[in-house]
């Protein structure tokens, strides 16, 4: 009634911010990653302020599309510790939060699960914050 | 035996002693270290005794609202506010144990429904679980529970809507975030899924559906910057037009040797202090229970898929939250007028209800029905917003709350659930 059952027959679709690792990659599309990282990552030095938190959101993005979670995790939480915003590194970072805060149920670690649940908590007021319009 | 006559009749009929007990044998099961549990305790302790400092303050400017607004307008005016309902409920009622113990019994409900069945919600919005606690507690009471049966129906009921909400809501979370890990757990969503209803109804379809997104709005309400800011914003004139309309003689009477719209304007801000001091008392309140049940929960359930609070879909669609914020006030201020003219009370619109509710449904009715969908979805959500919280006005004065009514819809779907069908059928029998 409700499409309870849809999720089964459904694959999910995924946004094109939300293109994920699952995907195999070219070995182009990984240079092209991989010289991306390297470009952003010198001008991260060059910037500061919300120029620096928009380099380090799409150095978050294309070290996530390399698969590399916790480096991209870093980038993301850089970037929102500069500048408060809601865009594809917003979302990209509680999907990540939300995969960690899976993986510490399964392997029963109590402090690692309560930290991404608050980490996932501290999102939630990050997306108040800029839907009201505080900075 | 004299010790435990002692403990029953004098320290377990505290309500604040017994949630801190609670407390404490939940911290003693994790094994937290000494300092832990009696911080833990005394915290919970002191949360309780917060909250009801919170709702002493809020009845004493309820009374007076309600009876400048009787005075002026010549029918009852009500304030929307669950925290209201919740405060009069812990404390004037004296329901402040059977409120915490459904509160744990909706956590441990919530976790055996995901556990055994394919629904893996586990709602993680600590404060709409107290909202929902309370709801079920003051209206299993009108309708005749008591003790344990109370409390377990209560569990019972809150942790089915902690899976059932969600779950209704997933379709459309899946189509707004184009994901299925992450659930939206907000006792709102019966409102959400009227405003797509009605989204589809009137909205636009296939190629002509045009999203909110595209439009360019105004960045930000500054006003709604701050919780209590927004709530003075909408109280300060409600009470004064009021006590302008009851008069300075009435006034007098009530205000002593101070101004009687100087008077109304002290009372505005007692309301929003009474708010402030209350929602610090629910913070420590819950700071230690849900933390604690969160990780009971993500390790009893390890796929289960968290039901976060509504914020949780602002990112995918901010047009669509203010668009929604706007027209779900519209709808409100309709039926405040609409209802009276039959008979109800006039329900005053609730700003953060409006915001949180009004923006999450405009995200629902611009996926389901574009611009068109959320503009009219949102005006048919206020309206509806608002007449469900005036169903339970006559159950709420008839148990002596002071002119107030909840808010979340979802808080009042299973008050009605509790009057129009437990209620009856334990009569019948």
């Amino acid at each position: 009634m409700f499409g309870f059952g849809k999720k089964k027959e459904k694959k999910p679709q995924q946004s094109p911010d939300m293109a994920g690792t699952e995907n195999e990659m070219s070995e182009e599309r990984k240079a092209e990653l991989l010289h991306t990282i390297s470009a952003k990552q010198a001008e991260i030095a060059q910037k500061a302020g919300e120029e620096q938190a928009a380099v380090q959101e799409e150095l978050g993005l294309a070290l996530y599309e390399l698969g590399k979670d916790d480096d991209a995790i870093a980038a993301f939480e850089a970037s929102l510790q500069n500048k408060k915003s809601i865009g594809p590194g917003y979302k990209t970072l509680l999907k990540l939060y939300n995969q960690k805060r899976a993986e510490a149920a399964k392997s029963n670690d109590e402090s690692l699960l309560q930290l991404y649940m608050q980490k996932m908590d501290g999102m939630m007021q990050i997306s108040k914050d800029v839907t009201r319009g505080l900075k | 035996m004299g010790v435990i006559n002692f403990i029953i009749d004098n320290i377990l009929t505290q309500a604040s002693v017994t949630v801190a007990l609670i407390a404490m044998l939940g911290l003693i099961l994790q094994k937290k270290s000494v300092g832990q549990t009696i911080s833990g305790s005394l915290k919970t302790l002191l949360g309780f005794m917060v909250l009801s400092a919170g709702s002493a303050i809020i009845v004493g400017s309820l009374v007076y609202f309600g009876d400048i607004f009787t005075e002026g307008f010549n029918m009852q005016g009500i304030i929307p506010s669950i925290e209201a309902i919740n405060g009069q409920a812990m404390n004037e009622l004296g329901l402040g144990r059977d409120i915490a113990l459904t509160f744990l019994a909706i956590f441990v409900f919530n976790i055996l429904i995901a556990r055994f069945t394919r629904w893996k919600y586990i709602f993680l919005t600590g404060q709409a679980i107290l909202w929902m606690a309370t709801m079920t507690t003051v209206f299993g009471y009108f309708a005749g529970l008591r003790g344990i049966a109370l409390i377990l129906v209560g569990g019972f009921i809150g942790g089915v809507f902690a899976v059932a909400m969600p779950a209704i809501a997933q379709p459309f979370v899946r189509k707004i975030t184009g994901m299925n890990e992450i659930a939206l757990g907000h006792f709102c969503t019966i409102g959400y899924v009227f405003e797509a209803g009605v989204a589809k109804v009137f909205g636009e379809k296939g190629e002509k559906k045009k999203s909110v997104e595209d439009l360019k709005l105004p960045p930000q309400f500054e006003f709604l910057q701050d919780t209590y800011l927004s709530l003075m914003v909408v109280m300060v004139p409600l009470f004064i037009v009021t006590a302008a309309f009851a008069g300075p003689e009435f006034g007098a009477t009530l205000s002593g040797g101070t101004n009687y719209l100087m008077f109304a304007f002290l009372q505005s801000i007692q309301f929003v202090v009474g708010v402030y001091v209350l929602l610090a008392g629910v913070r420590l309140l819950l700071g230690e229970i849900v933390p604690a049940f969160r990780g009971i929960a993500m390790r009893l359930v390890p796929n289960a898929i968290p039901a976060l609070d509504c914020p949780v879909l602002f990112p995918y669609s901010p047009n669509a939250v203010i668009v929604g914020f706007i027209t779900t006030t519209i709808g409100s201020i309709i039926a405040m007028f609409f209802l009276p003219v039959f008979g109800w009370a006039m329900i005053l619109p609730g700003v953060l209800t409006n915001f949180f509710a009004g923006g999450t449904a405009g995200i629902f009715g611009n996926a389901v029905g574009g611009r068109r969908g959320a503009i009219i979805g949102g005006i048919f959500h206020g309206f509806f917003i608002t007449l469900l919280p005036a169903l339970l006005v006559t159950i709420f004065n008839s148990m002596g709350f002071v002119n107030a009514t909840a808010t979340d819809v979802d808080t009042v779907a299973a008050a009605l659930l509790y009057a129009w069908i437990i209620g009856p059928l334990m009569k019948a029998f």
